[in-house]
């Protein structure tokens, strides 16, 4: 009886059948294998650190560099040291990222517009474009930029366009903006600041109104006529000297100008060979993908919206705005920002074609200075941007997300 | 309701006049409103100014014989040349190679009985084949170089044969024969020591196509198991697993493909002994692969996010290990959901080996330039080289893209 009993009492699972603890032995054993496997990695290149006589560490950041930079949008010069050369190539990432980003956009939202268009040529001219230029490695692509641009004239025989424009094989130069005295051109960035600013905030408030009274407002082109009216203000003020220290305009039109035999180009902004093969072929590759992701968009929306904002009498227009094209973003937004993030990974490309961005100049210094040091620093630098990028996606999915209903 | 039923016979009338025909189609399609009329005569302008210069340019302006004079650098890079193989007669591997993946098309033929598997092993077998006639200019292109190529067309056929007339010809067994020929490609471009007409070659000195295929296929094969790996673990419950996975991804989606192979060159080589055997092409293969793990492992995520968790819960309920319903349930629906994207990854990762060039490997992209770079007499026809190339890449990835959908019509998605 007591034997009986005995067995018949619940015994509880045995402990290697028990799912806790096969999670947890299962968990830190991993978390055991990973931490050991990694811990091997960093002994040994501690070991060839030491064996091998292998530089590390961050000292260098503040020694010069002593290389030349090809272009650059901030001053350089090779006395500089490793840290500013660091930051100089990260503006010329960043620069021909937001660039790309901005082009591409245009680009890739027209081709896309064409391909949904009921036009027979433009939908397949549009089609042709997309199944040509995602198709092929973008290498290919800058590599017939780069020769294309190489095969133009030099300077003294290169194209003209009315005496301020000029193309050849050094690249592209044309007239920008130069500040008159850095006093002046301060204050008036710091009007188009505040002008921005008040901007938005009137087209918020007539916005708030218009959707609480009913009263057609027109908060956009209000804010815009705010903004604009507060630059061009501040431009005459500063111009005719009343609150400036001297009566100057703000930025004055630096032109571009050939010197010497060889046809130097000075003054203006000379955008080189390498930038533009690297701008055109990030921008029409990227634009592809682009075009593709704006038609999976809009044919996302179920044709009864469209239909259903039509019979109750919303124009074409007004569907577009106000029905397929703010839930057509909702699945846009995400993806084009992945393809923002791509265009900027993609810009690593640049070393091949001779322009200096991020990663060409930290291949340069690996040279001269600790290779382990430059990885961590570009990691963090690509990581901190792709931060960006997803912080901005992330905030725009919680401004958008469906709330109630 | 009435109870009539008076049954009505009306004739089938043809379309209108206005939307039949050649006239009715142009006036739907092209000028059916002010601005689609606009719109027809600017894109038409441009199509055929498009038209005009691009085929003015590939008929009569551009010079291909860039082309034949690149050569077997283009199928194979620096393989042959003398410090690589002494006596300069090893290019026959590269093409013993090509022969076999012909055998496996044959065999694919025939088991597929015809349809885009024809057409792809047609294709392939007849590019092979018009090597064998095309005008080389590069020395050692003897008539053994050129019947090598024109012995496709029987290989095809031997393949067609093996396939119809033994066990082997079932899909099953020709994935295995695709996995013993990628080795016995490896093999065979490697060499082995000590065996007449088998001297090693120096990975460094393996390029052009050949390199880009064997980077892809290696990686398209290990990335997506490893990817599936990555995305179960990611969608771990068990905190130490996610964690791992999580960083892994991220920490190889931000940052730029060409760094990690760049870095790899410089960093890996320290993360190990010193005696540890490895090679540049190994690590640019290993690194490629994690790359496109991670994000393969994100494109799988998406597809086990998109399916019902109520096919989960019920194969739990049928009484199916955790496993079984992963391998047997989940899996096979969430791959099938993301095909496409699955493949445009697969495509990514074909074009991505072309940035090989950062470590100093010849591929087909990277040996054009340097030709082009060390003999500048060609410099006039470096947009001649990169329009080839990239008609080379569009074949692929658009052959790839095309068999993507087929497989996607042929599992029925979206019908079923």
């Amino acid at each position: 009886m007591d034997i009986i009993l005995r067995n018949l009492t619940y015994q509880g699972i045995p402990i290697w059948r028990n799912v806790y603890v096969i999670r947890w032995v299962s968990q830190i054993v991993s978390g055991l294998l990973v931490v050991l496997l990694v811990s091997w990695f960093f002994v040994n290149i501690g070991n060839a650190i030491d064996d091998r006589e292998i530089p590390y560490g961050f000292s260098f950041l503040s020694r010069e560099y002593q290389t030349p930079i090809g272009q650059h949008f901030l001053a350089y010069e090779s006395s500089d040291t490793f840290l500013y050369a660091f930051f100089v190539a990260l503006t010329n990432t960043l620069i021909v990222s937001i660039a790309g980003v901005i082009l591409a956009t245009i680009l890739g939202i027209f081709v896309g517009v064409c391909r949904m268009s009921n036009n027979w040529i433009a939908s397949k001219l549009a089609l042709a474009y997309i199944e040509f230029f995602r198709n092929v490695p973008l290498l290919v692509h800058l590599f017939f930029w780069f020769y294309v641009v190489l095969e133009l004239p030099p300077v003294r025989q290169g194209y003209v366009i009315a005496q301020k424009v000029y193309i050849n094989n050094g690249g592209l130069s044309f007239p920008w903006p130069s500040p008159n005295g850095m006093g002046t051109a301060g204050v008036w960035l710091l009007a188009v600041a505040l002008a921005i600013i008040a901007g938005f905030v009137t087209h918020r408030r007539l916005a708030i109104r218009e959707a609480t009274t009913g009263a057609t407002s027109y908060p956009l082109v209000l804010g815009i006529a705010v903004t604009l009216g507060i630059i061009a203000f501040a431009w005459l003020l500063l111009s005719v000297g009343l609150i400036g220290s001297e009566g100057e305009r703000p930025f004055g039109l630096s032109y571009p100008e050939p010197h010497g035999a060889f046809g130097r180009i000075s003054g203006g902004l000379t955008l080189s060979g390498g930038l533009i093969a690297l701008l055109v072929g990030l921008v029409t590759y990227t634009a592809a993908f682009i075009a593709e992701i704006v038609r999976g968009g809009v044919q996302s929306v179920g044709r009864g919206q469209t239909e259903a904002s039509r019979s109750v009498g919303l124009s074409a227009m007004n569907t577009l705005r106000h029905i397929t094209f703010p839930q057509a973003l909702r699945v846009i937004i995400p993806s084009i920002i992945s393809q923002y993030l791509n265009l900027t990974k993609n810009s690593s490309l640049a070393g091949a074609i001779g322009y200096s961005d991020l990663t060409n100049v930290a291949k340069t210094m690996t040279q001269t200075a600790p290779a382990v040091s430059i990885f961590i620093m570009i990691m963090v630098a690509y990581l901190a941007m792709s931060l960006v990028y997803s912080v901005i996606g992330n905030l725009y999915n919680r401004h958008i997300r469906f709330t109630g209903g | 309701m009435s109870t009539d039923s008076r049954i009505i016979t009306a004739s089938v009338l043809p379309p209108p006049r206005s939307v039949g025909g050649i006239g009715g189609w142009i006036r739907v399609n092209l000028i059916n409103t002010w601005y689609n009329i606009g719109l027809t005569t600017v894109f038409g302008f441009i199509l055929v100014v498009a038209l005009w210069y691009g085929l003015k340019w590939v008929f009569l302006d551009a010079d291909w014989r860039v082309i034949s004079t690149l050569g077997g650098r283009i199928i194979i890079g620096q393989y042959n040349v003398e410090a690589a193989c002494p006596g300069r007669d090893c290019f026959w591997r590269p093409q013993a190679g090509l022969l076999l993946v012909t055998v496996l098309l044959g065999m694919a033929w025939s088991v597929s009985g015809g349809g885009l598997t024809k057409r792809i092993a047609v294709l392939f077998a007849g590019a092979l084949v018009a090597c064998a006639v095309l005008p080389y200019s590069l020395d050692k292109m003897g008539l053994d170089v050129r019947l090598l190529f024109a012995a496709n067309v029987p290989a095809l056929a031997l393949g067609w044969v093996i396939a119809r007339h033994t066990r082997l010809g079932t899909v099953s067994w020709i994935a295995v024969l695709a996995i013993c020929t990628f080795l016995l490609i490896l093999v065979l471009l490697r060499g082995i020591p000590g065996v007449p007409y088998l001297q090693p070659v120096s990975v460094l000195y393996w390029g052009g196509l050949t390199l880009n295929l064997l980077l892809a296929v290696a990686g398209i094969g290990l990335s997506l198991p490893i990817g599936i790996a990555l995305a179960l673990g990611r969608r771990s419950s068990l905190k130490v697993v996610n964690l791992v996975c999580v960083t892994f991804i991220e920490s190889f989606r931000g940052v730029p493909l060409i760094t990690l192979l760049f870095m790899s060159q410089v960093l890996v080589p320290l993360a190990f002994p010193e005696n540890f055997p490895q090679n540049s092409l190994v690590r640019a293969a290993i690194v490629i692969t994690l790359f496109s793990s991670a994000y393969m492992a994100e494109n799988v995520r998406g597809g086990l996010q998109s399916l019902n968790p109520g096919q989960a819960e019920a194969a739990r309920a049928l009484g199916l290990p955790v496993w079984q319903t992963t391998l047997f349930i989940s899996l096979p629906q969430a791959l099938r959901n993301v095909i496409p994207a699955i493949v445009g990854q697969f495509i990514s990762l074909f074009k991505d080996t072309s940035l090989v060039y950062i470590i100093g490997m010849l591929d087909v992209v990277e040996i054009s330039r340097a030709f082009i770079q060390g003999n500048p007499e060609y410099l006039a026809s470096a947009k001649e080289v990169f329009v080839f190339l990239a008609a080379v890449f569009w074949v692929f990835t658009f052959t790839m893209s095309h068999v993507s959908r087929r497989v996607e019509q042929h599992l029925g998605v979206g019908k079923r």
